[in-house]
């Protein structure tokens, strides 16, 4: 009985180590792919795909220096997304903007470093148009997923990393954990251009 | 020794099985390695719950993906190639437009083209040619339903046939059937349509491109406005059941070069000598004929139809005339048409009523891009001119909704500070769920107190398919708010625009560049700020008069009064009578001083038409009243309408017997100043449905004003972000040691000792 038990076995815990081997690869590889797009994104100032039947693509780099993590983000936070790389979620500012910009992934892939993320650290992200910007992490926190919220009248700069909660528990939970990070540098004050070129030509801007 | 033997002879098989063991985990991870790749970026759905599910792929959706697809089945974008010209003639109050359609089949198979394009929305379409050879087929009108028959018939008999449906007032369909291999066939429609004037400015513009719209999905929220609504069956019903017809494929311009050139010439005949004549977004060659006609053509020759035309033009006298008359004999009746514009009052004397003003912007996908920077930059314009005494607020919606303030507050500089801020940090993604957010501006919370003007001021590109249900809104809960519709981008849906002002009983405007912002604002605002002409009424002295609009509208500054009436004979004269602010204002008018025009019924008939349409949204009418004036009068004058088309057949036959046909429906280009990903992109990864179900969804930012910070806020539903890959490798880890296990004892059962 046992003979015939041990490959059983074996066949289905070659499958599902399969399974689990297959997600990381996954990850793995589709950084190295978007990666490359991204380097062509910034380059050519078109977004471009990552492989040709791809649904989304990258529109930014967060770089953890100290601890010398790097992601490429995808725009959108679609579980398919989510696969290949940290998501943009599509309702919140892009980085560098005035609000509040939001990226996830997954606690054991592209965000596995977010617990060695430490406050005072240094993010930083760079967008598609090829600017850069730097973060510092100042805060973490422990949300439900539907709990979060973002105040759209806030004047402040700020970046939200988000994956799940805890970081090392097996199954999937209501609760995101979130890094804070406030905007500290950028390589060029854009987001002053930005407004004044979008209300060119109009002289009673400024309110009475 | 023997014990050194002994060991030695024990360990060698225990090496080799180690041996082995390694071999084959090293197979055994060389073959997870090589599934893992195999199957890298194909989507195993399970393991990934994050995601939210991917809603009815629209049409246009599939486009986006599926360029290459297209080129495999027979070259679906190549098979047909249109090309559009226009040609306008101006002749005083009236435009007579001849649009030349080409669809030329290069292909090997033959064709059904299907094209779907834009016009005016006070167009009056009346004839249809079609061109086969050397051969002219004139269009006759029938029913729509019957036109429908009598094509369907012609192109099964293999006989060239035309199309012409009206799918909304400013949307109409051509359907060309039997296009044989490398044959041409040329279908050209006519169409009559008023000029526009504001203050000193003659305007027309010709639409290009039906911008997509957005489709809600069928959801029982349209409930309450349902005359006969019972059960559920009923009240589920598609609030746009003709979706299909109004969302032809679109291309990609990133991946695409733009299709359906276009040619437009303008003879221009404004009827008194010209000033400035410029076209607003396209380059021109003006060719000057006399003081009061010139020739307008395009710089470039042919343009890709991807925005709207606009032309204006102004009298070199200092003012436009006040009053314009003109008349045209018809059968046994004479149309009358009249321009009327009353005299600014001044406004020192009388102090102007404090406004409560709504400001709506739509910040939803379509306005991504150029669109968005506009609106924003209106809207903050908006907001500088408010005056102190002023009460106002700020409503954002795409697929969501904010609601800034929980009622009106004063335009002191803290709220408008407050309000700059909000605006200047929109972003456009998302679905447009317009009712709500036109409901929301509608629900009146200071009614009792009348010392305020009540005003909305909506400003988006109107890219939704489901106008009926707007105007439904609007009339239902319009109240003492008066609608200022702000059309923004290149090729925004001005049906709705002028129809949701008229049922709002405000004025629209269009802003189609950066540029334009100022001026057109400031335009805007000179209406909002200054009394309108209300309590107009007209009277003939002499002749019986059968007039249009029915109600006269409110005019507001620098607007005129545009008047249609059809008269027993052309006797007598008109007076009209009005309100300006508080003194009563009047006019009367000769009518043997007419000019000749031309076209006049057709405008008539089809300003009747509109005002059927628009008594059946106001329920003063019942539908089929309504459809049988509108039959009626379509019938009469030869014009398209929701129930009537214009359909050619030639009777020779011309595809064989044996040889089928293939239906091409033309492609689109996306409106100038659009971003595809915005539309279809989003369209596509968000699922409408789940967020619009339910209104309580709908997030009332400060609304709901609590002392939960949270609560104020616009809440984000953070995506699932735990895979089950860990879990499945310790799993999997766990049963290969357990069968590894296993493998060992049964190695050892069989051991001798």
């Amino acid at each position: 009985m046992c003979r015939t038990l041990a490959p059983l076995l074996a066949a289905a815990g070659l499958i599902l180590f399969g399974q689990g081997a297959y997600i990381h690869a996954k990850a793995l590889l589709a950084q190295v792919l978007l990666e490359r797009a991204f380097t062509q994104t910034i380059a050519s100032g078109r977004d471009t795909k990552p492989w040709s039947w791809a649904d989304t693509w990258p529109v930014a780099r967060i770089e953890v220096r100290r601890i010398g993590a790097s992601a490429i983000v995808l725009a959108g936070s679609s579980g398919q997304a989510l696969a290949f790389g940290p998501g943009h979620l599509e309702s919140t500012a892009d980085a560098g903007e005035r609000g509040v910009a939001v990226y996830s992934a997954h606690r054991d892939t592209h965000f596995r470093f977010l617990k060695n993320v430490r406050i005072g650290d240094e993010i930083a992200v760079t967008r598609r148009d090829g600017r850069m910007f730097r973060y510092r992490a100042d805060a973490h926190s422990v949300v439900r997923f539907d709990q979060f919220a973002i105040d759209p009248l806030a004047g402040d700069y700020e970046l939200v990393l988000s994956t799940c909660w805890p970081f090392d528990a097996v199954t999937g939970g209501p609760d995101r954990y979130l890094l804070h990070a406030t905007l500290i540098e950028q390589d060029q004050p854009y987001v002053k251009a930005e407004s004044s070129r979008s209300i060119a030509g109009i002289s009673s801007f400024s309110a009475q | 020794m023997t014990a050194v033997d002994a060991l030695d002879a024990a360990t060698r098989p225990r090496l080799w099985r180690a041996a082995k063991f390694c071999l084959f985990l090293l197979t055994e991870s060389a073959a997870v390695l090589l599934i893992g790749f195999a199957a890298l970026f194909l989507n195993f759905q399970p393991a990934w719950s994050g995601g939210l599910p991917s809603s009815g792929v629209t049409r246009p959706g599939d486009a986006k993906s599926g360029s290459l697809l297209l080129k495999s089945e027979q070259g679906y974008t190549e098979a047909i190639r249109l090309g559009v010209d226009v040609d306008l003639t101006v002749s005083g109050p009236t435009i007579r437009a001849r649009v030349t359609q080409l669809f030329r089949n290069p292909g090997k198979d033959w064709v059904e083209a299907v094209y779907v394009y834009p016009l005016p929305p006070g167009g009056a379409v009346d004839t249809l040619k079609m061109v086969v050879g050397d051969r002219v087929v004139v269009g006759e009108i029938k029913e729509r339903q019957q036109a429908r028959i009598i094509y369907e018939q012609a192109k099964r008999d293999g006989q060239k046939a035309a199309l012409t449906e009206q799918e909304r007032p400013n949307i109409f369909t051509n359907s060309v059937a039997n296009i044989g291999p490398g044959e041409t066939v040329l279908v050209q429609i006519e169409y009559q349509e008023p000029v526009h004037q504001n203050g000193n400015t003659f305007s027309l513009r010709v639409p290009m491109v039906v911008a997509p719209r957005y489709n809600p999905a069928p959801v029982v929220q349209s409930v309450e406005f349902k005359p006969n609504g019972g059960g559920w069956g009923t009240n589920s019903a598609d609030p746009v059941p003709d979706r299909d017809r109004i969302s032809p494929p679109v291309l990609d311009p990133a991946e695409n070069a733009p299709v359906n050139p276009t040619a437009i010439t303008v003879r221009l005949q404004a009827g008194f000598a010209l000033g400035e004549v410029k076209s607003h977004h396209h380059a021109v060659n003006t060719e000057k004929v006399s003081d009061g006609s010139q020739i307008v053509r395009l710089a470039d020759g042919v343009v890709p139809a991807d925005r709207d035309f606009e032309l204006t033009w102004t009298p070199a006298a200092e003012k436009a005339p006040s009053v314009d008359l003109f008349r045209e004999h018809v059968g046994d009746a004479d149309y009358l048409l009249a321009y009327v514009t009353p005299p600014s009052a001044d406004g020192a004397a009388q102090k102007p009523m404090p406004r409560e003003v709504i400001f709506v912007i739509d910040n939803s996908g379509s306005m991504g891009g150029i669109s968005i920077m506009q609106a924003k930059a209106s809207l903050l314009y908006a907001l500088g001119r408010l005056q102190p005494g002023d009460r106002f607020n700020v409503i954002r919606f795409d697929h969501t909704m904010d609601v800034l303030f929980p009622s009106p507050v004063p335009a002191d500089n803290e709220h408008v500070q407050r309000a700059t801020s909000f605006v200047s940090g929109l972003q456009a993604a998302g679905g447009t769920e317009m009712l709500p957010a036109m409901r929301a501006a509608l629900s009146d919370s200071n009614r009792e107190d009348s010392s305020y003007v009540r005003q909305v001021v909506f400003l988006t590109d109107g890219a939704i398919g489901h106008e009926e249900q707007m105007f439904e809104t609007i009339a239902a809960l319009r109240g003492r708010s008066r609608i200022f519709m702000v059309g923004i981008g290149s090729a925004p849906n001005t049906f709705l625009m002028t129809r949701a002002a008229e049922l709002g009983r405000g004025a629209f405007t269009h802003i189609g560049s950066t540029e334009q912002v100022e001026e057109r604002m400031r335009t805007l605002f000179s209406k909002l700020e200054n009394p309108a002409v209300t309590g107009l009424s007209a009277k003939f002295s002499d002749a019986k008069s059968d007039m249009t609009p029915q109600v006269l509208p409110d005019i507001y500054r620098g607007e005129p009064l545009v008047l249609a009436a059809k008269l027993d004979k052309l006797a007598g004269s008109v007076e009209i009578k009005g309100r300006i602010g508080d003194r009563p204002w009047s006019v009367n008018l000769p009518l043997a001083n007419a000019a000749e025009g031309k076209g006049l019924s057709k405008l008539w008939a089809n300003r009747k038409i509109a005002d059927a349409e628009v008594s059946r949204t106001m329920r003063q009418s019942t539908p089929e009243e309504a459809d049988k004036v509108v039959l009626a009068l379509a019938l009469e004058h030869q014009l398209v309408t929701r129930l009537t088309s214009l359909v050619a057949v030639d009777k020779t036959p011309s595809r064989p017997d044996g040889e089928t046909l293939k239906l091409a429906e033309l492609p689109l280009n996306l409106p100038h100043g659009w971003e595809f990903e915005k539309v279809f992109g989003e369209r596509m990864r968000k699922a409408p449905v789940e967020r619009r179900a339910d209104d309580a969804r709908v997030q009332h930012a400060v609304l709901k004003r609590s002392p939960v910070p949270a609560a104020t806020n616009a809440a984000v539903t953070l995506p699932k972000t735990a895979t089950d890959a860990d879990i499945k490798l310790a799993a999997g880890a766990i049963l290969l040691g357990i069968a590894l296990l296993l493998f060992l004892i049964t190695r050892r059962q069989y051991r001798p000792l």
